[in-house]
């Protein structure tokens, strides 16, 4: 049976652009009710109306690490009655260039935090108890190979998204024997404005469409076999 | 016939506010159900001090009502009644179209507003549309200059907002009145605070009733501030009798249980209340009566079986009792 059925909701974040925006078009194409968020509204209604024509899409302005906006991305799926899905794409890198440890200061590191660690963790939270009520939930958490290996300048991103997979090994462990899993993606290196901010003089050449991630990860979610897996788009993508 | 048609036959629409029957607000018809003695009595509401015992908690919903109807425009010219539910976040509402959308559809609003309907709310409720608008001030401001109160075919008329308020409405959000208080008057509180009957506020704003089914209620905004939720645990604990008045005060109160007690709480809730649900925080009722709301009358079992509510019902009809938002209450304890 395909896990993706029509009228399942998924929520992702930081849907705007990038990868967010591809796994909202690969949602909707299979038939799901997606809700997306971001920060810059002007550029989110043009993403929405663009996906409009895809399947049915709902668009909220706010920043994650708001907990007020938090609350609205559930109350949305709660006036759906369900949530299926929930993809915490959207990240931050901070400050750009990216500083080495040494020069990373106090109120970029919190921020990187705030936005990569604790807001995943409050929608969590929030969405835990509407995705009870699926057969099958998934959370997604985005990682990066930046939280596993040590990039010299990827320090503080790199340690928010360590701190995330780790969250999310220990949440799985919890939620053994209920029907919500746990996936942590790495999309690996993509052709987005995110990478672009991190590596300006990358070879575009030499990076991934964002919609070759998305459907390496909506293949992951399919293919899911434990309550927690790590998967790296780079495996399922036969180059 | 359903359940919830029986339970409304022989009610009597109520098309006008009391007041425009010569009636007080507070001098509206309450039947009385007795829970242990399985009897029904009548009375009327301005009755309500002496029926219940000093000590006893009222709970009531401070959600004061917005003139939520609008009339919206199509690209084509045409246009539709568009009635505003629930708010999601500043832009976003949810919103029930009087007629067919199509999905995508911008609708134009008076003063130059727009609004674009995202998609449908609820797969089994099309008739809910989520809803993005695009308004000159917020939502309450634009609707008290273009909005009128929701009024459903039965109303002999349409009716001031003044009539859609209840004594305790402070915080504007309901779409439609939430009507169990609508007869609470200053007099009637004074007594009750001589019998020294206490009241707590809780916010639950209503959303369009309109669609309700059996199946499922709406989801809506709420909020129990730390005030009630002490004053609640208090009178629990002390065994007083925690009163709900409104079966809104109930859905907020039961959304704010963690592990047996009440907390300060607030969110959107989807709770369902029926015979099965196991009631933690209100030992009574005060409601309106209304017809083929499956949802109503199902919280109505969560106080009462089925057998003392068909009596109840019928004893009403007997009666000739007025049922829907201006009509007459039911005391259930």
């Amino acid at each position: 049976m395909d896990w993706f059925q029509p009228e399942h909701v998924a929520i992702v974040t930081g849907g705007s652009r990038g990868l967010g925006k591809a796994v909202a078009r690969e949602l909707l194409r299979k038939g799901l009710v997606v809700i997306i968020d971001g920060r810059d509204a002007a550029e989110l209604e043009r993403t929405r109306a663009e996906l409009a024509g895809t399947g049915d899409v709902v668009a909220i302005a706010g920043d994650v690490a708001d907990p007020r906006h938090a609350h609205a991305l559930i109350a949305a799926a709660q006036h759906m009655g369900r949530l299926d899905l929930l993809v915490n794409n959207a990240s931050t890198l901070g400050k750009t260039p990216l500083p080495a440890v040494a020069e990373l200061d106090r109120s970029t590191f919190d921020a990187l935090f705030e936005v990569n660690v604790f807001a995943p963790i409050h929608l969590i939270q929030h969405a835990l108890k509407l995705m009870a009520r699926s057969d099958l939930a998934t959370i997604v958490n985005v990682t990066s190979d930046a939280g596993v290996e040590g990039y010299p300048t990827w320090g503080g991103y790199g340690a928010t998204k360590a701190a995330l997979e780790h969250v999310s090994r220990v949440l799985a462990a919890e939620l053994e024997g209920s029907a919500t899993r746990v996936l942590v993606f790495d999309p690996g290196d993509m052709d987005t404005a995110m990478h672009r901010d991190a590596v300006p003089d990358a070879d575009p050449a030499e990076l991934r469409d964002p919609a070759d991630s998305a459907r390496a990860l909506l293949r992951a979610i399919a293919e899911m076999k434990a309550g927690f897996e790590r998967v790296r788009a780079t495996d399922l993508i036969v180059a | 016939m359903t359940a919830a048609a029986a339970h409304s036959r022989g009610l009597v629409d109520a098309t006008e506010p009391p007041e425009h029957r010569g009636v007080a607000r507070d001098a509206v018809r309450m039947l009385v159900t007795d829970r242990r003695a399985r009897s029904q009595t009548h009375a009327h509401f301005y009755d309500l001090p002496s029926l219940l015992r000093p000590g006893d908690l009222l709970v009531v919903n401070d959600s004061a009502t917005l003139p939520a109807a609008l009339l919206a425009r199509r690209r084509s010219g045409s246009t539709l009644p568009l009635h505003v539910s629930t708010q999601i976040d500043e832009r976003l509402w949810t919103v029930e179209p009087r007629g067919p959308v199509t999905s995508a559809e911008t609708l134009m609003l008076p003063g130059g507003a727009t609004t674009k309907l995202l998609a449908p709310a609820d797969p089994r409720r099309p008739r809910l549309w989520y809803a993005a608008f695009e308004l000159p001030v917020p939502m309450p401001a634009y609707l008290a200059r273009f909005g009128a109160p929701i009024a459903y075919a039965y109303l002999s008329r349409s009716f001031p907002l003044a009539d859609y308020q209840t004594l305790f409405a402070r915080q504007a959000g309901s779409s439609e009145m939430p009507s169990a208080a609508r007869p609470f008057t200053e007099r009637v509180v004074a007594r009750l605070q001589n019998r020294g009957i206490k009241i707590a506020t809780v916010t639950l704003h209503c959303g369009v009733a309109s669609f309700e089914s059996p199946e499922r209620p709406g989801t809506e905004r709420f909020f129990v501030p730390p005030a009630a939720a002490e004053k609640v645990n208090t009178a629990r604990r002390e065994g007083r009798r925690v009163i709900a008045i409104g079966t809104t005060v109930v859905r907020a109160l039961e959304s704010a249980v963690t592990e047996g007690a009440v907390i300060a709480s607030q969110g959107w809730t989807d709770l369902f209340i029926d015979q099965a649900y196991r009631l933690r925080t209100v030992d009574a009722l005060l409601s309106g009566f209304h017809d083929a709301t499956g949802t109503h009358v199902s919280m109505l079992r969560a106080f009462i079986d089925e057998d003392l509510l068909q009596d109840a019902y019928a004893e009403a009809a007997n009666r000739g009792y007025f049922c829907h938002e201006f009509g007459d209450v039911h005391l259930i304890q």
